[in-house]
C-alpha cells in the first residue's frame, strides 16, 4: 500500500500542462528545500518506485533520462532558460508514464488471474465444431473476399440475419444498460489528436493503432474517448457523482494482424461498439469498476455463451488502466478463448490531463475525478462466440442453421432460427467483360 | 489559410490526371490496375442529342465535339492498333505451318523479319497511343448519365408529393436545447437522452420497415470507401475524408470515410458480380454512419445539426434488371419512405432536384425533404436516385444470360439521415418518438417510458436473471 501511496504522489507530476508547470515548478522549489517536511522532495527512492511501476507494466519510459532531468533541475549551474527546457523534457517524458498499478496485480507475475468460468451451453467438440467464416460463408450471411481493392484491407459484409444480429445485440445491449441507470449519449467518431492522446493512445509512429484523416484529425478507436472528452474541463458537484453514460458508436482501429486465431472478423479496422463510461470520485471508482463487471457478466450469462473472468496483470493494462477486468468467450470453432469485452478504472489519469474535476462536498476544493470504462457489446467477436456457440442447434438433420439466442429473439422480428439466405446472391466474379 | 487549403484541395481533385479506375498500358507497372471498366462508346454517343441535353441541363463545362474528335482519333489509332495485331496474328500462324511444312529457311527469315517490323510497329504505336487514350478515356469517364424523363431540366425542382404545408411560423434553432444537443462544430457534437435514444431507435426501425414491409434484406457495410469506387460512383472526392494509411501499396486508389451507412459502400460488394437474373430485383438497406462533408454545408452558413459531417443513416440500394423495374422500384422505396415520414407527422415533401445538382451518374434524384424552421426552408433527409447502368459498366456489376451481360440498373441512396430528423422535430416542437416508429421492435415498455419506481423494480428483477 505504501508503494501505492508514494506512485500516487509521484502521479502529481502528471498534470495538463499549464497545471504541471505550477506543480513542477513547486517540485523544484521542494527540491531545493529538501528538510520541508510538509512537501516532501521527489526522492531517489521514489523514482526507483517509478521505475519498478514501469518495468512491471513493460513499459518502456526513459527512466534514466527522467533521473538525469531532475538531477540536472537540482543543479544551481542551469540559467533560467536552460531550466525551462529541461522543464519542458521532464514534462513530456512524464507524460508518458503509465498509471499507477493496483497493489493486487503485483504479485500475477505476468498471467491474468481467472477469477470465474462460467458454463451455460454443452458446445460442439474440437474437430465438429465449425468456424464463424465457414458457418457464415455456408449460409451466405458474409463476405470477406476479394474486397482489399474496393473497401479495403480486412473489411467484411454482413447480410441478412447476420446484419439484423448485430443491430439485434444493440438494442439488447442499451435495454439492459439503461436500466442499469446508464445515459445514452451520441458520439462523435471523428476527435482531435489531443483528446485520443489524452486517454492515453498514441497517434504517432509506426504502430499507431489510430486512423489520421487529410484535416490532421483523428478517427475514435472506442467512444470512451469521445465521452471522456465530452466531460473535458467540467467541474462537477460531487453529489452528481457517479455520473454514468453510455454510448453507440463506430471504432476504427489501424492495427493488423496476420495471426492464424485472429483471422476473419476476429481483428478488424472498424466494428460497431456499446460502450459504458462513468466518471466518479476516487471513493467510488472501484465499486463502480465492479458493477461494470457485474453488468458485463450479467449481459453475456443471458446471451447464454461460455466465458470467464480474467483479473488482468500489469504487464496488460496498456497505459491509463490502474486496473482491469476482460471477459473472455470460448469460441468452438477456433478452440480458443477470444477477449470479448473488459473494463477498467483508470483513476485520475484521464482525468488530470482531460481537466475533469468535481467539488468536493466536505470542504468545496476541487480534485481530479475518477473514469472507468467499460465494453457492454462490441459486435464481431460477439458474433463469433454467438455462432460458433449455437451452431447446428438447427432441426438436427445436418444443416447448417443456428439458434438464435432468446434474449434477442424479441429484437429479430421474433425468428428463432438463423437459417441460409436464398436472396442473397451467390459470389461469381468476373474478370472483364469485353468492352464495345 | 483554411479557405485557401480547401480550394487547393479541390483543384487538386479536380485536375486529378491520373485516374484510378482506368489505368493505360504504360502505368500499368507503377499502378496496380484494379478494375478494367466496360467502356460502352457505341452506347454513349449513340444518342448524341440526348447527351449534349445532359451535358447542358447539368450546366457541365464539357465540348462535346472536342470528346468527339478525341474519339475519332483514338479510334483511328487504335483501330490501326487492332490491325497490325491482326498481321502480326497471321504472321505467327503462317510460321507454324511453314515450319511444320518444311518451309525454305528463305521463306521463314522473311516471315520472321516481317513479324519484326510489325512487332516494332506495334510498339511504337501502343506508345503514340497511350497519351491519346489516356487524354480521351478520362474525358469519356468524365461524360454523364443521360437524364431521365421525369427529371427537371430547368434549375427548379418538382414537387411530386407534399404532408402537411409548412406554416410559415420561425423558430429557435434546436442548438437552444442544451438538454438534448451539445454542438461543437460540424465533424463534433453529442446528443442526449431522447435524442440520444431516437438517433438510433429511428434508424433500426426504419431499416427494419423496409425488411419486414419492403421485402428488402438487411447488410451491414464497410466504412472506407476506396478511389476507385468513388469514380466509378462519380462522387466528388471533395465529399469524404481521405483516410491516411501505413502501409498503401496503391498510392492512387486511396481509402476515404465514408461510413456503413453511405451509397457507396454497397458497391464493394457488387464490384465485378455476376448475378443470375433470377435473384433479381435485389433489395438491400443498411443502417449505420454516414460522413459527408460537403454536402451539408448548403445549410449553412451558421453550423448546426443540419450542416454536421457525421449523422446515423438508413441507405438503400437495388439492382434491376431494366430500366422500367428500375423506376417501379424508385417509387416503391419513395412509398416506404412516405408511410414511415407520415407516422411522424411532421411537414415534410418528395421533390425531383433539377439536373444541375445531380452528379454525373445520376439520371433522376428524388430528394425527401423536411421542415426546419430555423433556417425557413426545407432540409434533405434523403435522396433516392435512379444511376441507370451507368455505375454498374464501371463496376462490372451484372446479371449473365448464357454469354450475354446485361448491366444492371441501380436505384438507391440514403432515406434518413438521423441528425437532421433530430434537428427539424426538435424545433418542430414535435416528440421524439421511439416505441411508435413503424418498424420498431419494442420488445417491453422502454425504459425512457418507466416511472423511476418501474425502473428500480426493474433493475432489482435484473439481479435475478
Amino acid at each position: 500500500m505504501k508503494l501505492l501511496t508514494n506512485v500516487r504522489k509521484l502521479l502529481l507530476l502528471q498534470q495538463s500542462p499549464k497545471q504541471r508547470l505550477i506543480t513542477t515548478a513547486r517540485t523544484i522549489t521542494k527540491i531545493s528545500q529538501p528538510h520541508d517536511e510538509a512537501e516532501p522532495a521527489l526522492t531517489s527512492s521514489e523514482l526507483d518506485e517509478l521505475e519498478r511501476n514501469c518495468e512491471m507494466r513493460h513499459h518502456k519510459n526513459n527512466i534514466p533520462l527522467i533521473r538525469q532531468l531532475v538531477q540536472a533541475l537540482h543543479s544551481t549551474g542551469q540559467t533560467g532558460q536552460d531550466q525551462e527546457q529541461t522543464r519542458r523534457q521532464l514534462e513530456e517524458q512524464l507524460e508518458l508514464l503509465p498509471n499507477a498499478t493496483h497493489p493486487r496485480l503485483l504479485g500475477y507475475d505476468n498471467q491474468p488471474l481467472e477469477l470465474a468460468n462460467y458454463k451455460h451451453r454443452v458446445l460442439p467438440e474440437q474437430g465438429v465444431a465449425k468456424e464463424f467464416s465457414d458457418l457464415a460463408r455456408a449460409l451466405n450471411l458474409y463476405r470477406m473476399d476479394h474486397l482489399g481493392n474496393y473497401t479495403g484491407h480486412k473489411s467484411y459484409y454482413l447480410t441478412g440475419q447476420l446484419a439484423m444480429m448485430e443491430q439485434a445485440i444493440i438494442q439488447y445491449a442499451l435495454q439492459s444498460i439503461t436500466r442499469q441507470g446508464f445515459k445514452l449519449i451520441s458520439v462523435p467518431d471523428i476527435l482531435p489528436r489531443n483528446i485520443i492522446e489524452a486517454c492515453g493512445m498514441r497517434t504517432e509512429g509506426e504502430r499507431t493503432q489510430v486512423y489520421k484523416l487529410d484535416t490532421g484529425e483523428c478517427l475514435s478507436g472506442t467512444s470512451e474517448m469521445a465521452l471522456a472528452g465530452f466531460f473535458a474541463q467540467r467541474q462537477l458537484a460531487e453529489q452528481e457523482l457517479p455520473v454514468k453514460v453510455a454510448a453507440v458508436s463506430r471504432c476504427y482501429r489501424a492495427e493488423t494482424s496476420g495471426l492464424h486465431e485472429e483471422k476473419g472478423i476476429y481483428r478488424v479496422h472498424q466494428f460497431t461498439k456499446v460502450e459504458m463510461f462513468a466518471i466518479a470520485t476516487p471513493e467510488q471508482s472501484e465499486q463502480i469498476l465492479e458493477q461494470f463487471k457485474n453488468t458485463e457478466i450479467a449481459l453475456f450469462k443471458q446471451l447464454g455463451i461460455n466465458f470467464r473472468l480474467l483479473d488482468m496483470p500489469p504487464c496488460e493494462l496498456g497505459a491509463p488502466a490502474y486496473q482491469k477486468y476482460d471477459i473472455e468467450a470460448w469460441m468452438p470453432g477456433r478452440q480458443m478463448w477470444g477477449e470479448i469485452s473488459s473494463c477498467s478504472n483508470c483513476t485520475d489519469y484521464q482525468a488530470k490531463r482531460l481537466q475533469i474535476k468535481y467539488r468536493r462536498d466536505s470542504d468545496g476544493s476541487l480534485a481530479y475525478a475518477h473514469t472507468i470504462n467499460g465494453t457492454a457489446t462490441a459486435i464481431p467477436r460477439l458474433l463469433i462466440a454467438l455462432i460458433e456457440s449455437y451452431q447446428g442447434a438447427g432441426n438436427g438433420n445436418g444443416n447448417d442453421s443456428i439458434q438464435i439466442p432468446e434474449v434477442l429473439v424479441p429484437f429479430m422480428n421474433g425468428q428463432r432460427t438463423i437459417t441460409k439466405n436464398k436472396k442473397v446472391p451467390e459470389i461469381k466474379l468476373v474478370k472483364f467483360i469485353k468492352s464495345t | 489559410m483554411l479557405k485557401l487549403g480547401g480550394v487547393l484541395r479541390k483543384s487538386f481533385f479536380l485536375k486529378r490526371y491520373i485516374s484510378a479506375l482506368y489505368i493505360t498500358g504504360d502505368k500499368a507497372n507503377e499502378h496496380y490496375v484494379t478494375i478494367q471498366p466496360f467502356l460502352d462508346f457505341a452506347g454513349t454517343f449513340r444518342d448524341r442529342a440526348a447527351l449534349d441535353h445532359s451535358i447542358s441541363s447539368r450546366g457541365l463545362n464539357i465540348n462535346l465535339e472536342t470528346v468527339l474528335s478525341k474519339y475519332k482519333n483514338y479510334q483511328t489509332h487504335h483501330e490501326q492498333l487492332l490491325r497490325l495485331e491482326k498481321e502480326r496474328d497471321s504472321i505467327t500462324k503462317q510460321l507454324k505451318l511453314l515450319t511444320k511444312s518444311g518451309g525454305s529457311s528463305e521463306q521463314l527469315n522473311a516471315l520472321r523479319e516481317n513479324g519484326k517490323v510489325l512487332r516494332n510497329d506495334a510498339k511504337e504505336l501502343k506508345q503514340k497511343l497511350y497519351p491519346i487514350e489516356d487524354d480521351f478515356i478520362h474525358e469519356f469517364l468524365h461524360l454523364p448519365n443521360s437524364l431521365h424523363s421525369q427529371c427537371p431540366a430547368s434549375d427548379v425542382e418538382k414537387l411530386i408529393y407534399m404532408h402537411k404545408p409548412t406554416a410559415s411560423r420561425s423558430s429557435t434553432s434546436h442548438l437552444e436545447r442544451k438538454d438534448l444537443v451539445h454542438f461543437v462544430n460540424n465533424n463534433c457534437y453529442y446528443l442526449m437522452e431522447q435524442a440520444a435514444h431516437f438517433d438510433v431507435r429511428v434508424m433500426q426501425s426504419l431499416a427494419n420497415y423496409f425488411v419486414t414491409r419492403g421485402d428488402f434484406v438487411q447488410t451491414s457495410n464497410p466504412d472506407f470507401v476506396r478511389c476507385v469506387l468513388l469514380e466509378a460512383n462519380a462522387t466528388p472526392l471533395t465529399h469524404y475524408y481521405l483516410v491516411q494509411e501505413e502501409h498503401l501499396q496503391n498510392k492512387l486508389n486511396t481509402a476515404y470515410l465514408t461510413g456503413c451507412g453511405s451509397f457507396e459502400s454497397f458497391l464493394g460488394a457488387m464490384t465485378k458480380l455476376s448475378v443470375y437474373p433470377s435473384v433479381l430485383p435485389m433489395r438491400f438497406v443498411a443502417c449505420g454512419r454516414s460522413y459527408n462533408r460537403e454536402e451539408a454545408l448548403l445549410y449553412g452558413p451558421t453550423p448546426s445539426l443540419y450542416t454536421a459531417t457525421q449523422t446515423n443513416a438508413v441507405q438503400s440500394f437495388v439492382a434491376t434488371q431494366t430500366a422500367d423495374e428500375a423506376d417501379t422500384e424508385l417509387e416503391r422505396v419513395l412509398n416506404l419512405a412516405v408511410d414511415f415520414y407520415k407516422s411522424l407527422d411532421v411537414p415534410f415533401r418528395i421533390v425531383y432536384t433539377p439536373a444541375v445538382s445531380l452528379t454525373a451518374s445520376e439520371s433522376l434524384r428524388a430528394s425527401i425533404e423536411v421542415y426546419a424552421p430555423s433556417l425557413k426552408r426545407y432540409v434533405c433527409l434523403g435522396r433516392i436516385s435512379n444511376f441507370g447502368d451507368y455505375v454498374s459498366k464501371r463496376i462490372l456489376f451484372s446479371a449473365r444470360r448464357e454469354k450475354h451481360f446485361d448491366f444492371l440498373h441501380l436505384v438507391g441512396g440514403p432515406v434518413l439521415y438521423t441528425t437532421r430528423l433530430i434537428a427539424a422535430l426538435i424545433e418542430l416542437g414535435v416528440e421524439l418518438p421511439l416505441g411508435t416508429l413503424p418498424g420498431a421492435q419494442a420488445a417491453e415498455p422502454s425504459v425512457e417510458a418507466m416511472t423511476q419506481h418501474q425502473r428500480d423494480l426493474q433493475e432489482f428483477k435484473d439481479l435475478f436473471k
